[in-house]
């Protein structure tokens, strides 16, 4: 068994002359490997596949239960003939929209468990400096587990697919609902999954950077709430208005649609009114995942549609109180600078490229932290720790 | 983005000697050839694990590094094998430096770390498939190379296996052929032999003894000093962080190797010492025996011979220890 004179021949970059474009593709090549080699690794696991079984018959079970509970109500509406509420758009959205939200959540609870023991659980099992120990840059380590982590996670939005399909055909929805849905649940994945393997590379157990990532999830989607709910209080400030009058006797809900038009007039001189300035911490809520999807899905202007008793589902809900934060009371308090404004608010301004924005700097910041700490030669280690 | 590494393949294209057409003496720093570490010190935090050490290992020589645990063995390969920057000194792989040249230095190294690193899905032959491309050896002939390297190691049979099913020292041996993938002209070896059985440390022994024949340096950490005589031509010992003592295994065999001589009577054999003016002590065990230092082979035969000759009835003759542990001994003694 001779290995002397044994060679493993020209590497390709030996061969070739160092082109740019080469250098990018030898660069994704790269990438690719890591993936391939995390994906090999991970999908030989029996538990991967029940987790999938289990998410599968859970958002089944889920969307049954909706479709059930839409046919009793439904059934509770046409015996109660005088019903107040409009006639809604159909099961298809409520069942498209208690899936997504079903799918959002589950996506940022399974996302940090793929991702988060990525780079520390190979530096505990030690196959981290063999990687480290080849041509591998620690950007290509970085972005071949992220690309992996990320992949999986994308399993699971696949498997969810058919519910979501399934919520379009009962009606009232487009497939492009569908399409700008999973891509912003893609999209939000990618996020928690950046986030997971910035801090599994930053993090020296694998356990501490998975409670770590947790609870950086939890504060995106329960601390963005609290954070904007306590800071509005801070935000108190004045708006100069003057008094609305309606013509109704009194408020209604729901609102009565009057094609755009505010609902009020505005009379006598303008004084200070205390009010919330909302737009100056609508940005943390702007952080929000649920908010970011809810706010990217395209539903109809109220305002313009000669719509009947609207019933607003959920997503539009979410997302015009969040566009309602981001006015501010100069756009949304009655008579604000003695200019009625529609109850329904249009708000055509969009939160979610803000929330995304902010999420996406967070992200490339822990990612950028966990690329420094695995570049070798190494400088600096944590306390406690081996290289290998 | 992350991962923009200071051109990686860039720097590294004319120099890469193993693989291109290059003889190695064409090679930029060609005439350095081996590992060469200067005044190296690293530090974690209060530790100072490695201060002002020395090393050398020549190419086509196997070199042993000798010390007790904690004495910095396993800093100083990972700073020889890029992993770790050095807080002072200088290092050399064939000529290149590991904290400026990296890319240059991994095509060039072969390391197999202390720890086995396995990933445990794969199979053997999925590993060395993967370690290949991570080291970007063309497609062609990926194939083979990765067979050779199998069969090498012995693990032929169990090539398709997960490598969760091998044995600790069937692991231990896809470790070295993973080190082997890319043919380093440097192989950093740390605890090559722990875990592996008799039959095992015979081949390891032999592979290494071939590797640097064909003109590789091959650096073995270990602290089983028996098996060093064996493959070592020559030793660094290394103590808190320091090189105590180099030498080459020559030197070491010239300053003498304790031996012990048993007999049926063992007055007879202290007076016949006595007698030939031999300066020696008697040992306890389970057997009475006397132990001396001898300079060489050939005052170990004539002193047997005359032994005999007088009618001693010499039972055992034989070095008390190996040559590089002799020396540990006594540097043992010196701390």
């Amino acid at each position: 068994m001779s290995l002397v004179g044994d060679s493993p021949g020209t590497p390709t970059a030996g061969r070739r002359p160092a082109q740019a474009g080469n250098a990018v593709v030898g660069y994704f090549a790269g990438i690719r490997d890591v993936v391939v080699l995390e994906m090999k690794q991970r999908l030989r696991s029996r538990g991967w596949y029940i987790m999938l079984g289990i998410w599968f018959a859970l958002i089944a079970l889920v969307s049954w239960l909706t479709w059930a509970s839409w046919n009793a109500s439904q059934q509770f509406m046409r015996e109660m003939p005088d019903t107040m509420m409009g006639e809604p758009s159909g099961p298809g959205s409520m069942i498209f929209e208690v899936v997504l939200a079903f799918v959002l959540l589950f996506g940022l609870l399974v996302a940090p468990a793929l991702s988060a023991n990525a780079v520390n659980g190979d530096r505990a099992g030690g196959t981290l400096a063999i990687l480290q120990i080849t041509l591998l840059t620690p950007g290509q380590i970085l972005w071949g587990k992220f690309f992996a982590a990320w992949l999986v996670a994308l399993a699971f939005l696949v498997t969810s697919t058919p519910f979501l399909v399934f919520g379009v055909m009962q009606g009232g929805m487009t497939p492009g609902h569908v399409l700008v849905s999973l891509l912003m649940l893609a999209v939000e994945l990618a996020v928690v999954c950046g986030i997971g393997v910035g801090i599994s590379a930053l993090a020296g157990r694998p356990l501490f950077s998975i409670v770590v990532t947790y609870l950086t999830v939890a504060g995106l989607v329960v601390g963005t709430l609290i954070a904007f709910g306590l800071g509005t209080q801070l935000t108190q400030g004045t708006v100069l208005a003057n008094n609305a009058q309606y013509p109704y006797l009194e408020r209604q809900f729901p609102v009565p649609n009057t094609n755009g038009q505010p609902d009020h007039t505005c009379v006598g001189p303008l004084e200070e009114h205390v009010v919330y300035r909302t737009e100056r911490v609508a940005w943390v809520l702007a952080m929000n995942p649920y908010v970011v999807v809810a706010d990217a899905i395209p539903y109809p202007d109220r305002n313009v549609q000669g719509m009947h008793h609207h019933y607003p589902g959920m997503i539009e809900s979410i997302s015009q109180s969040s566009r309602y934060a981001l006015a501010g009371p100069e756009h949304s308090y009655p008579c604000a600078n003695g200019v009625p404004h529609p109850q329904y608010l249009g708000q055509t301004t969009p939160l979610w490229p803000l929330g995304l924005g902010l999420q996406l700097m967070l992200t490339g910041l822990l990612m950028w932290l966990g690329w420094r700490s695995l570049r070798t030669p190494a400088h600096r280690l944590a306390r406690g720790t081996r290289i290998a | 983005m992350p991962g923009s590494d200071p051109a990686p393949g860039a720097r590294a294209e004319g120099a890469a000697a193993p693989y291109d057409a290059v003889p190695y003496d064409a090679v930029p720093g060609g005439a350095a050839r081996g590992v060469t570490a200067q005044r190296v010190s690293r530090r974690f935090g209060s530790v100072q694990a490695v201060e002002y050490m020395d090393f050398h290992a020549p190419a086509g020589k196997v070199t042993a590094l000798i010390g007790p645990n904690g004495a910095g063995k396993t800093t100083l390969l990972l700073m020889l094998a890029s992993l770790l920057r050095p807080d002072a000194g200088t290092i050399r792989i064939d000529g290149f430096d590991p904290v400026r040249e990296h890319a240059a230095v991994r095509r060039k190294v072969g390391w197999m770390p202390d720890t086995l690193g396995v990933w445990d899905s794969l199979s053997a032959r999925e590993i060395l498939t993967q370690m290949a491309r991570f080291y970007r050896l063309p497609a062609e002939g990926r194939g083979q190379r990765v067979s050779r390297l199998l069969h090498a190691v012995r693990l032929d049979a169990l090539a398709d296996q997960p490598a969760r099913a091998l044995s600790r020292g069937q692991q231990q041996r896809l470790s070295l052929a993973r080190a082997l993938i890319h043919d380093p002209s440097v192989l950093l070896l740390d605890e090559p032999a722990s875990g592996l059985d008799p039959g095992s440390r015979v081949e390891l022994r032999n592979l290494l003894r071939q590797l640097a024949a064909s003109g590789k340096a091959v650096v073995v950490s270990s602290h089983v000093l028996s098996e060093l005589d064996e493959i070592a031509d020559g030793a660094v010992f290394v103590n808190q962080g320091r090189t105590v003592k180099q030498q080459t295994l020559e030197e070491a065999a010239q300053e003498g190797r304790r031996y012990s001589v048993t007999a049926l009577d063992g007055a007879a054999l202290s007076a016949r010492l006595h007698e030939f003016g031999l300066v020696f002590r008697a040992e306890g065990g389970r057997r009475p025996s006397v132990s001396l230092v001898l300079m060489d082979d050939d005052d170990a035969a004539s002193l047997l011979k005359r032994l005999v000759e007088s009618g001693v009835g010499v039972v055992s003759f034989a070095p008390t220890t190996g040559a590089l542990e002799e020396t540990y001994m006594t540097l043992d003694a010196e701390r």
